[in-house]
């Protein structure tokens, strides 16, 4: 919205700050300025219209210059003479179908109206505040949309089908061709203006192209009504068509205007048009008027609200310049009226005055002060402080954390083999790459080794990220915390693998791998189930090779992927408990069992342990072996073994007996050793 | 042999072992040289021999002279001893240099995302202020993001938002604020919070325009909490973030969850006022927009407005992590790109 410094001097006289000096202190008291410039001999301040959301007095001159009058401590002058209405009955007949979304509607008509071109200044001024000037009469009505704000219209009276002006709402089918030469096809959501054959306007924001002024128009019947907000704004967005008429009803107007608009119109035909003639009084058609209910202010409140001391004339002073009225003065509070121009819908608690007063008094002159409060140590989420300590043992491991994009589409999670539709879809996507959430952060990883082959021969990157997962009904998806790894190497071989499951294991110390049957996307004979205790985490492969050469990338990736929450559940209810340490020696010795290529190291390991029971003080796996003199599908895999006793130390008797019943227990199971 | 002879032979001892010590080009040498005159069976011993026949004061005598033919020998042969052992010591070590400019083998750190650096920096703060720290899911439900927000359904504040829709009503949360109803409903007042997380705006990506970002809602609920507290509380913060001392001011800012309503600038760190780019050459910089509780907020979370209040701020993590590396293209925070990532 674009103000003029010269329109805003002429409602508050003797105005003699500075433009830019002004512009800073609106932005600081008022609304956001986002530029000044000089236009002319007059200054144009810019206002940006989100930070007029709120306030649809804004939208005015009239509004910000009572805001200039409050903050300069100077008077507004209100250009609004109500005794230049004419007398007497209005000549236009109004009906109004439903008062809710029509609260009211005024209506005047002039004639003996000459169309022709407004004088220059009027001209210039409308245009520095981005209005074309079309001629007098719409030129008017421009004028008192940017001053009041009241968008106002005017209809060739000799136009209009029969007598009575009908609000009501569209048919089904009904169509307008409206001012900027569209045709916009209606329904009856549609809030439209009729004579008795149609619509003539689309309500509060267009024009019909049928019955507008032309240089041939003499009679005019100008429209100054009062429309509801959502509608005029669900039509807007539903045609497309935002004007500046639509854009100040959507923000809830003044119903008093429409009157005050009409008075304020026929004073300026006294300059736009001199020879037009009001014929009949104003018609005034509407509901009765809401006052706004007063609003009882403690003084207490303010002073707890803004943490500052403001003495009672201040207050009194900084409400009053900015229209509201204090009807009941008495100890401790004040009972304010509200305007109605604030009353539509910015201000209805004591709240809402709470801002009024802290932004005239200015914000800067209220001091920091920390708050008296109980000390008291906050709550603490431990999956929270789990992800930061993976986090940064990702990290400390070389790996760089990557952010992905929580949207997928069906192209990257096909790859996988994931099926699309069982991925929540996004309605409204403004790309196809955000047409799904994901529901794996397998795909984001990809993409990552993808964008960095180019660049690197080795990285290693991960993610915490949450997979996306539909509800049951209407419930909410089930976001699951998840922890995506990867290791890619342009030479890589299986020794990654062990690289990552180092990683693994330095970050989940126990985590377990089995084998298991891979996926599509794994590697069929390098995959397994990562374990914890009992329950199930997540998994650890090498990516199936084919995914890497279907886009042309050499090399290997091993991939990690745990579900967090199931770890951080599981981490919650780990403690630590001290074993005390040994009080006699241990006896040590070395251990070589043979066993089938295929046989799982870990197997070994585990038998080795329950054979050697409550003797074992701990073992420790050194190599594993094929080859000469081993016959072909054998291995040979070495462990060192520490034995001891809890009262004593061992004797080379004792340490001898307890290997060779180990040995004999693994022989029982079917290990022969090298011995 | 007489006491002369006996004399004469110790002093030739004396006289040609200490040549022989100085005349050793080895360990080796030194020690034969040694073994030869003060051995066992080396001359001295032979010459302590013959000592026996003397006379008692003639043994007396040449005894003294002997033992101080050893000492003088034994000492000589010590410090040529040890000349010797620090020249091989040095040697060895010299030997040894190796080229300390060498790269060393081996991993290096990765590193965590510049966000994450910032988000846990700032948990950190607000944890050491008393706030806990929440997390809420990135679908949420209308009434949590908008209608619990005191943004209701006809509110042109939903205009503002572009929202990416689900299919079955649910949305992609479109700040954090929906965590403060969470935390109220969850925890109850009195209450202190900050909620970080990634939120979602249904628009097209540039260099300055994301659709997916990261924000950090903070929000106190106590008996007594007004704008001079929320002012302490942006200082602190500030100060924190930014390392030093920040200039700040409140400007009228209107969001429907807060009255009132701020937004919160800094004083340009740029130009530290005086105008400049960065700062459109107003001197300030929109920073968090912020405010008081609006009551409507509190009582639509079973909190009774007029017994609390509290204070809320929104603060753009994405921007702030912009800000302090300096990062000019918004697209490389979530490009995986390790040349970028790489750099914190």
């Amino acid at each position: 919205m674009k103000f003029s410094y010269q329109w805003l001097s002429e409602l508050v006289p003797g105005l003699d700050i500075e433009p830019a000096a002004l512009e800073r202190l609106i932005t600081t008291k008022t609304a956001e300025c986002e530029g000044i410039e000089r236009v002319a001999s007059d200054w144009i301040i810019e206002i940006d219209n989100k930070s007029l959301t709120h306030r649809p007095d804004l939208w005015g001159h009239i509004g910000m210059a009572r805001e200039v009058a409050a903050i300069t401590g100077r008077s507004l002058r209100d250009p609004v003479e109500l005794s230049a209405l004419p007398p007497g009955e209005g000549r236009v007949r109004v009906e109004i179908e439903d008062l809710a979304l029509c609260p009211r509607y005024s209506a005047l008509m002039f004639e003996n109206v000459r169309v022709e071109p407004s004088p220059d200044q009027i001209q210039a001024r409308l245009d520095s505040i981005g209005l074309n000037s079309i001629n007098n009469v719409v030129d008017a009505t421009n004028y008192v949309l940017a001053e009041l704000p009241q968008p106002m219209h005017a209809f060739d009276a000799d136009k209009l089908r029969g007598d009575v002006i009908t609000v009501r709402a569209a048919r089904q089918g009904e169509q307008l061709v409206a001012l900027n030469g569209e045709t916009y096809r209606l329904d009856q959501a549609d809030l439209v203006i009729a004579d008795v054959e149609g619509p003539v306007a689309l309500a509060g924001v267009i024009g019909g192209a049928e019955t507008a002024i032309s240089e041939r128009t003499s009679r005019i019947i100008l429209e100054s009504a009062n429309f509801q907000p959502t509608r005029v704004r669900l039509t807007s967005a539903r045609h497309k068509l935002r004007t500046d008429a639509s854009i100040r009803f959507e923000k809830s107007l003044d119903p008093e205007n429409t009157i005050r608009g009409l008075a304020r119109i026929t004073k300026l035909f006294q300059t736009f048009a001199p020879q037009a003639r009001p014929s009949g009084g104003v018609t005034d058609r509407g509901a009765e008027l809401r006052v706004p209910a007063p609003i009882v202010l403690p003084l207490s409140f303010v002073a707890q609200k803004l943490g500052a001391n403001l003495d009672r004339a201040e207050l009194v002073r900084i409400l009053t310049s900015l229209g509201f009225g204090i009807s009941e003065d008495s100890p401790g509070f004040l009972t304010v009226t509200i305007p109605s121009w604030r009353a539509t819908k910015d201000i209805s608690l004591k709240d809402d005055l709470v801002e009024e007063i802290g932004r005239i008094f200015g914000y800067d002159n209220i001091a920091a002060s920390a708050p008296i409060v109980a000390c008291v140590p906050p709550p603490v989420d431990p999956a929270r402080l789990y992800f930061r300590r993976i986090r940064s043992q990702l990290a400390a491991q070389g790996f760089t954390e990557v952010h992905n994009y929580s949207f997928t589409e069906a192209r990257e999670v096909e790859r996988f083999s994931f099926d699309i539709a069982t991925h929540i879809a996004v309605a409204n996507p403004i790309a196809s790459n955000l047409s799904h959430l994901r529901r794996s952060l397998l795909p984001g990883i990809f993409r990552n080794i993808e964008t960095n082959v180019r660049n690197c021969r080795e990285f290693r990157i991960f993610e915490i990220g949450s997979e996306i997962h539909a509800g049951q009904g209407n419930a909410l998806p089930n976001e699951i915390p998840h922890l995506a790894a990867a290791l890619y190497n342009v030479q890589g071989d299986e020794q990654d693998f062990f690289e990552l499951k180092r990683v693994l294991e330095c970050v989940f110390p126990a985590a377990r791998l089995t084998a298991v049957a891979a996926r599509a996307y794994e590697h069929p004979a390098r995959t397994a189930e990562v374990k914890w205790r009992d329950t199930v985490l997540g998994r650890i492969f090498e990516l199936h090779p084919s995914l890497l050469e279907a886009v042309g990338i050499e090399g290997r990736a091993v991939v990690l992927d745990v579900d967090l929450r199931t770890a951080s559940h599981l981490a919650e209810r780990e403690t630590v408990q001290y074993a005390p340490l040994r009080k006699y020696p241990t006896s040590g010795f070395d251990l070589s069992v043979i066993a089938n290529l295929n046989t799982p190291v870990a197997e070994i390991h585990d038998r080795l342990v329950a054979v050697a029971g409550a003797d074992l003080a701990s073992i420790e796996f050194i190599r594993q072996y094929a080859g000469p003199p081993l016959v072909f599908g054998q291995k040979s895999v070495s462990y060192h073994l520490e034995v001891g006793a809890a009262d004593h130390t061992l004797t080379a008797d004792e340490a001898t007996e307890i290997r060779n019943r180990i040995i004999a227990g693994m022989r029982q199971a079917n290990f022969e050793l090298r011995v | 042999m007489t006491e002369a002879a006996l004399n004469a032979q110790l002093e030739e001892l004396r006289r040609a072992t200490l040549a022989g010590f100085a005349s050793a080009v080895s360990l080796e040498e030194l020690e034969s040289t040694r073994v030869e005159a003060l051995g066992r069976k080396g001359t001295l011993a032979q010459i302590s021999k013959n000592l026996a026949k003397l006379l008692p004061e003639e043994r007396a005598r040449l005894g003294k002279l002997l033992n101080a033919v050893k000492q003088d020998l034994e000492q000589e042969y010590a410090s040529k001893q040890r000349r010797f052992e620090q020249a091989a010591l040095a040697e060895r070590l010299s030997r040894e240099w190796i080229d300390v400019s060498l790269p060393a083998p081996g991993l290096r750190p990765g590193s965590l995302h510049p966000v994450t650096q910032v988000q846990q920096e700032i948990e950190d703060l607000f944890t050491s202020l008393g706030f806990a720290v929440l997390e809420g899911p990135e679908v949420e439900t209308e009434e949590h993001n908008f209608d619990a927000l005191n943004i209701p359904p006809t509110h042109p504040a939903r205009d503002m938002q572009d929202t990416f829709w689900l299919a079955n009503g649910h949305l992609l949360r479109t700040h954090t604020s929906p965590v403060q109803v969470r935390g109220m409903r969850k925890f109850g007042p009195p209450l202190r919070l900050i909620a970080p997380g990634r939120t979602f705006r249904n628009e097209e990506v540039d260099a300055s325009h994301e659709h997916t970002f990261y924000q950090l809602e903070g929000m106190m609920v106590d008996r007594d909490v007004s704008v001079a507290n929320l002012i302490y509380f942006m200082r602190t913060l500030l100060a924190s973030v930014f390392k030093r001392e920040v200039m700040l001011r409140l400007r009228p800012g209107y969001f429907p969850f807060v009255e009132p309503g701020f937004e919160l600038d800094i004083r340009c760190l740029i130009c530290d006022g005086s105008g400049c780019a960065v700062c459109k050459q107003s001197g300030w910089v929109e920073l968090l927009p912020c405010g008081l509780v609006h009551p409507n907020v509190l009582r639509m979370s079973d909190i009774d407005p007029d017994e609390w209040g509290g204070f809320a701020f929104g603060l753009g993590l994405t921007r702030l992590a912009m800000m302090r590396y300096g990062i000019d293209d918004i697209r490389l925070l979530q490009s995986g790109d390790l040349r970028f990532l790489t750099q914190f």
